[in-house]
């Protein structure tokens, strides 16, 4: 239906779905393929303005939901820059600018769909279930660790809540989103979606191609996610593609394609629970570009200040922090005042670094761990390294 | 209970940082997680928060010293009270001192154990094929000479060891035998070392440390490397030498040199040649240039820096000459006197370092008789001036003896093509041959 169909006065609720008001931003849903692909989602404006009727269909536990988990990105990657900086753990990267995309598209899985991650997801993944002692334990690469500290450090995998482990290599993971839905898909659709992420670096990626092709092709209920933030660790999207936008090169593949402003946590939901549901129900693929902005720098060992301009950094994260977005919206609708954010901040705080000296205090998993699951019964080969190994002189 | 912090690796294998700037003193408290210390190194420039609320008892690296990972940064003084460092569990032994991600540490003992004891514990490095031989043939692979790279036993060794077993009294073989002891001082050689040498040389004995000295390559040394590698691997070089006759100029510059004692300067020919070099460069600009490779653009410069390459106190400093093209002789008499004053005491000036945009590169006395200097990159050019020396030469159709010099130039062939360079050179030996041809363009 195209927006004249609709006057602004038509009765709500005729039969199917609901008519959108003239001024909704849902109107978006209704554009043309390329339109949808060139546009720009959003609901809550960088300003903080919004539409009542559009944001009726967000129920108050949902929005402060997201926030926390927002905030829980935020305090953790905080932390854990600072445990680097120590000498604490080797290695880190967050997510700062990014968390309205990392968890507005996680807060529209169910339990049952899998989360295959790029790099900068671990926060879809808190949101989605992993359990973030299980996340520092990986960070740490203790005992408690379930990858025995063979992992790079943020790097978590956790098999209970089907948050797959990320690769580092670039894109690869897009295939394996895809691959993961046409089991799906040929087990029945149940119902199930799986969402694979990848960020604007990983479209230049022959297995972007691949993996969108199989998704056309095929037909499976994935959703795939592209953090837009503008940088492929040095690499500014100016000199990535030549695309007017990374969401229309989704339409050379048959798949509907959606672009959202990925510092609104809220259209970012929307537009991930648009996607899930229709994969959900069998009706296909859809690639969503998120519109970001990398704030932090691309890990703990970079430097941005030595290749971009950081006062377009500092515009970013002071005038569009998604957080602060977020924010502005939840003590608009009366939902949560500041003083009520910082308290949430501050027990999240308490309880991030309670978590952190518990997992710091974790012994190094054992020496003789490192034979483990090589071959499912040890070879005499191995056994022998493993004495040797154990019977040398460690003082 | 004091708390040394040792500094982390803090990028993915970085070996050291150095200290920007302090932002706690001696003697201050420091809260949790304070912002403490500015590091750079080679990746980034990070501030470090304190890992421990207390006093800062003892700062072991300066502003502007280089830190090694691993080593103590910082102490601090922590209030009796406190159980933090034994209940964080936070090891200071797991600091990571080698690279940890790109490159696996040696896997070879870091010491030798000493002749004699017991060696069934030391690492033998072997593949799993040669383990099996040995296996098969029951020989202890410890017991093996190794000859194969970074003192791997090979195939071939284990089946000389089985040959030799079945000749030999074994009581004879429990006990270490030299070449054993020679094996495994060779395994224990430096990893970078083993490397770079070829199979066939590595069963050579390494050379006793008393015989070489190592150095750590870093500070200004590292950074004349630096910049020579990046100059010579960018730019193009091409180097061009011209002889000329300046019999004129050293009787010209021996009457100013009177003129100039009165004023209390030394005059050299340096700045003959400057003057010289700056009325050539206004004719052929692309020598004073450089590339802008982020605009892909030549940047043609209108002003005259010139640097000068000498041997400072610690290594080659190229000081820096600015605005020639605007001064008198003597003016740049008196500025060379002060930026070589001012490099041998260490005090010169930002501006008395950086910002030259044609270099030269006099070795003053010794001279030489031709050289292929390096470019100071990223202009496009450097002058090589060597000796003047009186030497059998043909003038007005006669062999006479006359002072003569030679001039090397290296030009960046990118930019600059060899007419250019050589109309160029023949420009300065023209206006040194008969200095009173400078004076008509000098300002």
């Amino acid at each position: 239906m195209s927006l004249e169909d609709s006057p602004a006065d038509a009765p709500e609720n005729t039969g199917g779905a609901a008519l959108n008001p003239k001024n909704s931003a849902f109107n978006y849903f209704e554009g043309s393929p390329e339109e949808k692909a060139l546009g720009l989602f959003s609901i809550v404006g960088a300003e903080g303005s919004f539409s009542e009727e559009d944001v009726q269909r967000i129920p108050r536990e949902l929005a402060l939901r997201i926030y926390d988990g927002m905030l829980t990105v935020r305090v953790v990657d905080r932390r854990m820059m600072a445990l680097q900086r120590q000498g604490r753990i080797s290695f880190y990267g967050e997510a700062l600018g990014q968390e309205a995309a990392v968890v507005g598209s996680a807060a529209a899985l169910n339990a049952e769909d899998w989360l295959v991650p790029a790099l900068r997801e671990a926060g879809a993944g808190l949101y989605h279930g992993l359990p973030l002692a299980k996340y520092l334990a990986q960070i740490f690469g203790n005992a408690a660790d379930v990858t025995k500290g063979r992992q790079m450090p943020c790097h978590p995998c956790d098999r209970d809540t089907n948050y797959v482990v990320m690769s580092s290599v670039v894109s690869t993971q897009i295939m394996h989103a895809v691959g993961i839905a046409m089991g799906m898909k040929l087990q029945g659709h149940s119902g199930r979606m799986c969402i694979g992420y990848m960020g604007d670096g990983g479209t230049s990626e022959p297995d972007f191609h691949t993996a969108l092709n199989f998704a056309g092709v095929m037909q499976p209920p994935v959703v795939l996610v592209c953090q837009n933030n503008q940088w492929a660790i040095s690499t500014p999207g100016s000199s990535q593609t030549a695309s007017q936008t990374i969401a229309v090169k989704g339409l050379g593949y048959g798949v509907e394609s959606l672009r959202a402003d990925g510092n609104d946590a809220l259209a970012v939901y929307e537009v991930t629970r648009y996607a899930a549901e229709k994969a959900r129900r069998g009706d296909g693929p859809t690639f969503i570009e998120l519109l970001t902005y990398r704030v932090s720098a691309h890990s703990s060992s970079d430097d941005p200040s030595r290749y971009r301009d950081e006062s377009i950094t500092l515009e970013w994260r002071e005038r569009r922090d998604p957080l602060q977005r977020m924010l502005g919206f939840l003590t608009a609708q009366g939902w949560l005042d500041v003083a009520g954010a910082a308290a949430r901040e501050v027990a999240l705080e308490e309880k991030v670094r309670e978590l952190i000296q518990a997992q710091e205090g974790v012994p190094m998993p054992s020496l003789e761990s490192l034979f483990d699951d090589v071959f499912e019964a040890p070879t005499w080969l191995l056994d022998e390294q493993r004495e040797s190994l154990l019977a040398e002189d460690r003082s | 209970m004091s708390y040394e912090f040792h500094l982390p690796d803090i990028g993915e294998g970085v070996i050291e940082g150095e200290v920007v700037s302090w932002l706690v003193a001696e003697g201050d408290a420091v809260a949790l997680d304070q912002p403490m210390v500015e590091i750079m190194t080679d990746k980034a420039t990070v501030e470090i928060p304190s890992p421990r609320a207390g006093q800062i008892r003892q700062i072991r690296f300066k502003v502007g010293q280089i830190c090694p990972v691993g080593d103590v940064l910082v102490v601090i003084d922590e209030p009796s009270s406190s159980k933090t460092f034994s209940s964080s569990g936070f090891d200071l032994g797991r600091v990571p001192t080698q690279p940890s991600i790109l490159m696996p540490p040696p896997s070879t003992p870091a010491v030798a154990p000493p002749a004699g004891t017991s060696d069934s514990n030391s690492r033998v490095l072997a593949t799993p094929a040669t383990r099996k031989l040995a296996r098969t043939l029951g020989v202890p692979l410890d017991k093996v000479m190794p000859t194969g790279s970074h003192g791997r036993v090979t195939n071939e060794d284990v089946q000389r060891y089985a040959e030799g077993l079945s000749s030999t009294s074994p009581g004879l073989l429990s006990a270490p035998t030299p070449a054993d002891a020679m094996a495994r001082v060779h395994i224990v050689a430096p990893q970078v070392e083993s490397v770079r040498l070829p199979a066939v040389e590595s069963a050579r004995p390494p050379v006793s440390p008393a015989l070489e000295e190592r150095v750590p390559f870093r500070g200004l040394r590292k950074r004349i490397a630096d910049n020579m590698t990046r100059s010579k691997f960018t730019a193009t070089h091409f180097t061009y030498v011209e002889e000329m006759d300046v019999t004129e100029l050293v009787a010209l510059r021996a009457r100013a040199r009177a003129k100039a004692a009165e004023r209390g300067l030394k005059l050299t020919f340096l700045p003959f040649i400057i003057k010289a070099v700056v009325s050539a460069l206004k004719k052929w600009p692309s020598l004073n240039a450089s590339l802008d490779e982020t605009t892909q653009e030549i940047v043609l410069k209108k002003y005259y820096h010139i640097g000068l390459a000498a041997q400072g106190p610690n290594g080659l400093m190229v000081t820096v000459l600015r605005d020639a093209d605007q001064r008198s002789l003597f003016d740049i008499a008196a500025e060379l006197e002060r930026l070589g004053a001012d490099a041998q005491a260490g005090r010169s000036k930002r501006e008395d370092l950086v910002g030259s945009t044609f270099s030269i590169s006099s070795l003053g006395k010794l001279g030489g008789v031709l050289a292929t200097p390096i470019i100071n990159f990223p202009e496009v050019g450097i002058l090589g001036v060597h000796k003047i020396a009186e030497k059998p030469a043909v003038y007005n159709g006669e062999i006479c003896i006359r002072s003569l010099m030679n001039l090397s130039i290296s030009l960046d062939h990118r930019l600059v093509d060899g007419w250019d360079g050589a109309m160029f050179l023949q420009e300065v030996k023209t206006l040194l041959e008969d200095p009173t041809l400078m004076f008509m363009e000098m300002r």
